[in-house]
C-alpha cells in the first residue's frame, strides 16, 4: 500500500492526538496500526449493488427446437427466477424477452452473462442480459 | 408485462445496430495541490494522484459496460489546467510534466488524458507563457497528452496576442510531428468560451470551480438519431423536432444512469452529462447522413445551415428533460475527418471551411479535426481562429478550432490517422492575407453582450 502525504499527515496527527507524553514504542505501533487501518477503510470502494436485482433478458434469431429449453436450463442452474416471459415468432424468426431476479442467484451477473453467451454461442442465436435500471430510465419518465 | 415488447427491443436495436454507446466517461481530478518547489516531488505528487483517483476507472467502466449492454466508447481522464497549479514551471519543466502525466495515463490504462491547458482570453501569467511555448515540445513528446487553450471569452473579449501565439504553436506542433501526419495538432484545442466541465477530450480539463474529484458523461448516438429520422419518413419540420427529442431523451437517459452508476462505484460526486451527437468514422455514425436524412443532398447544400441548427436545439431540448445536470458542451459536433459523410462531402467538393464556419455559429464546437495545407502561413490560421472566437463571443457560445496544418501535404492529399481521429481530407483555405489585422495585436474588446447587469 502506497501512502500519500496527506495520509502521513494524519497519521502523525492522531499518533500526537493519542499519545501526548506518554510514548513508547509499543504504543506509537499500536496507535499507527490502527490509524493505518482507519485509512483503508475509509478509503475503500462502495459495493455497488442496484436496488433491483431484476435483470432483462432479450433473445433473437432462426428459431429452432430447444431454445428456451437451453436457456432455462442455464438460468435454472444458476438460480434465477424468472419473473416474466413473453415470445414473438415472425415467420422464422423469434424474438423471446424475460424479466429475472438474480437476487437468488450466486453467480454475479457478469458470470450469467458469461453462462449464457456460451449457452446462445450453442444455439446459434443472441442472447442479452441487461439490468433493467437502462430500461427504466430509457422508456419511463 | 412490466416494459413493452417494442421498447425493449428499441433499446437492442440502439446498441447493437445503430452505434449507440457512451462516448466517454472522463474523471476529472484536481491537481491543485500537487505543486511542490522540487520539481522532482511535483511529478511523484502528480503521478500518485492521477493513480490514486485513476487506477479503477477502466475497470469500473467496464463493469457498468457489462452491467447494461451499453459500450463506454472512451475512458478518460482530465486534469486541472497544468498552467494553473504549476505557474512557476519554465517550459522545459512543463514538459517534464506532460512526461509523467503521460506515463500515470499508460499506467492506469487509458489512451487520452486532458488538461494540458491555459486560459488567458484577457491575459498571461508567466506560466501560461511558458505553458503555451511548450506545448508544441509538450505534444510530439507524449502520446497520450491533450491541450487546449482559451483565447477568449464573451466576458473578457478575444486576446489576439494569445491567438497569434498559438497560430505559431499550431504549426510547429504539426512540424514537431511531421512523421505522425502532425498528429500533434489533433490533440491541441483553441477556444473561445471553453466549458469547464466538458468530458470530450482533446479539449477537457477540470475547471478550477470543479470539486477535487468528478466524473463526467458525454453521451453520442448520431446513428440513433439518424435510423429514427428514417424512419420517420415524410413529416414536417415539427414532427421531425419531435422525433430528435425524444431520441435523445432516451439516449441522455442511459448517458446520465450510466454516469451515476461509474460515479458510484468511485465513490465521487457524479458531475454532468454532455448532450453531445459525438459522430465515429464508423459508417453510419455520422453527423453528415443525419442532415442527408433531414433532405440535404449532401452537406455543403443551402439549408445545411438550417437543418444542423434544428438537430442541434433539439437534442438540447430533448437532454434537458432528461438530465438536470446537462453541461459541457452539449451540441452537434461535427468534426471532419471523425465523420464519414463530412469527409465524403468535402471530397466531393461540396463542403468547404467558409460553409463549416457558418455552421459552427449554430451547433457546438466549432472548426474540429480539419486539415490545410502544410504551407498555410501562421497570420492566416491566426485569422481563421479569430473568426471562430467572434462567432464564439457575440452568440455567447463555445467554439474552438483543431486545425492541422498537415506538414508537406496540400489539397487532394488525405492523411489518415485511423481508429477514433479518421481520414482527413486536405482542405483549401484562402490564404489571402489578414496579417496586418491579427499582426496588431491586443484584445478586441469585450462586447455588449458581456454587459448583462
Amino acid at each position: 500500500m502506497r501512502i500519500t502525504e496527506e495520509e502521513i499527515r494524519k497519521i502523525t496527527l492522531n499518533a500526537i492526538a493519542e499519545l501526548g507524553d506518554r510514548a513508547n514504542p509499543g504504543i506509537v505501533k499500536e496507535v499507527v496500526s490502527k490509524t493505518v487501518a482507519n485509512l483503508e477503510s475509509s478509503t475503500s470502494i462502495p459495493d455497488v449493488i442496484s436496488d433491483s436485482g431484476k435483470v432483462i433478458l432479450t433473445s433473437f434469431g432462426l428459431n429452432h427446437p430447444g431454445i428456451v429449453a437451453g436457456i432455462t436450463s442455464a438460468l435454472s442452474e444458476t438460480k434465477c427466477d424468472i419473473k416474466d416471459i413473453s415470445q414473438k415468432i415472425m415467420s422464422e424468426f423469434y424474438t423471446m424477452i424475460m424479466i429475472l431476479d438474480i437476487t437468488s442467484s450466486p453467480k454475479s451477473l457478469k458470470e450469467i452473462q458469461e453462462k449464457l453467451n456460451n449457452v446462445a454461442a450453442e444455439l446459434h442465436v443472441k442472447v442479452y442480459l441487461q439490468h433493467e435500471d437502462l430500461f427504466r430510465s430509457m422508456h419511463r419518465i | 408485462m412490466q416494459y413493452e415488447f417494442e421498447e425493449i427491443l428499441e433499446t437492442i436495436k440502439m446498441t447493437e445496430i445503430e452505434h449507440f454507446d457512451i462516448r466517454t466517461v472522463t474523471l476529472g481530478i484536481s491537481l491543485r495541490d500537487c505543486f511542490d518547489r522540487n520539481i522532482e516531488v511535483t511529478k511523484q505528487k502528480i503521478y500518485e494522484k492521477i493513480l490514486k483517483y485513476g487506477k479503477n476507472h477502466v475497470k469500473y467502466a467496464e463493469e457498468v459496460e457489462a452491467q447494461y449492454g451499453v459500450s463506454i466508447a472512451n475512458k478518460r481522464v482530465s486534469i486541472t489546467p497544468a498552467a494553473i497549479p504549476f505557474d512557476a514551471l519554465k517550459a522545459d519543466e512543463f514538459v517534464e510534466v506532460a512526461k509523467v502525466l503521460d506515463k500515470a495515463a499508460a499506467e492506469i490504462g487509458i489512451d487520452f488524458l486532458a488538461g494540458y491547458s491555459a486560459l488567458v482570453q484577457k491575459g498571461f501569467t508567466n506560466g501560461d507563457r511558458e505553458l503555451i511555448k511548450s506545448i508544441p515540445y509538450a505534444l510530439a513528446e507524449t502520446k497520450r497528452v491533450c491541450s487546449s487553450v482559451n483565447v477568449a471569452s464573451t466576458n473578457a473579449g478575444i486576446n489576439m496576442d494569445a491567438i497569434n501565439m498559438m497560430a505559431q504553436v499550431i504549426k510547429d506542433t504539426a512540424e514537431k510531428t511531421k512523421d505522425d501526419g502532425s498528429i500533434g495538432c489533433a490533440k491541441l484545442v483553441v477556444y473561445c468560451n471553453v466549458p469547464e466541465d466538458n468530458p470530450f477530450v482533446a479539449g477537457a480539463f477540470h475547471g478550477i470551480s470543479e470539486p477535487e474529484v468528478v466524473l463526467n458523461v458525454g453521451i453520442s448516438g448520431p446513428g440513433v438519431v439518424f435510423e429514427a429520422i428514417k424512419a420517420a419518413g415524410n413529416v414536417d419540420l415539427q414532427q421531425l423536432a419531435e422525433v430528435i427529442k425524444k431520441t435523445t431523451f432516451k439516449i441522455t437517459r442511459a448517458g446520465e444512469l450510466m454516469g451515476r452508476m461509474v460515479a458510484k462505484k468511485h465513490g465521487i460526486p457524479f458531475g454532468i452529462v454532455d448532450v453531445s451527437l459525438a459522430p465515429t468514422p464508423a459508417e453510419g455514425d455520422s453527423i453528415a447522413d443525419i442532415l442527408m436524412a433531414m433532405g440535404l443532398a449532401d452537406v455543403g447544400a443551402p439549408g445545411t445551415t438550417a437543418a444542423l441548427a434544428m438537430l442541434n436545439d433539439n437534442v438540447k431540448k430533448g437532454g434537458l428533460m432528461a438530465s438536470t445536470s446537462v453541461g459541457g458542451m452539449s451540441g452537434a459536433f461535427i468534426p471532419v475527418s471523425e465523420d464519414q459523410g463530412m469527409i465524403r462531402a468535402v471530397e466531393n467538393g461540396n463542403l468547404c471551411i467558409e460553409r463549416l464556419e457558418a455552421m459552427t455559429a449554430v451547433c457546438s464546437v466549432g472548426l474540429d479535426m480539419i486539415a490545410v495545407p502544410g504551407d498555410i502561413s501562421v497570420s492566416t490560421i491566426a485569422g481563421i481562429i479569430a473568426d471562430e472566437c467572434a462567432i464564439g463571443f457575440i452568440n455567447n457560445k463555445t467554439t474552438a478550432v483543431r486545425m492541422i496544418p498537415v506538414y508537406g501535404k496540400t489539397v487532394g492529399e488525405s492523411v489518415d490517422y485511423g481508429g477514433l481521429l479518421g481520414k482527413a481530407p486536405i482542405m483549401s483555405v484562402r490564404d489571402i492575407g489578414s496579417s496586418v489585422f491579427v499582426g496588431r495585436g491586443g484584445r478586441i474588446p469585450a462586447p455588449t453582450r458581456s454587459l448583462t447587469n
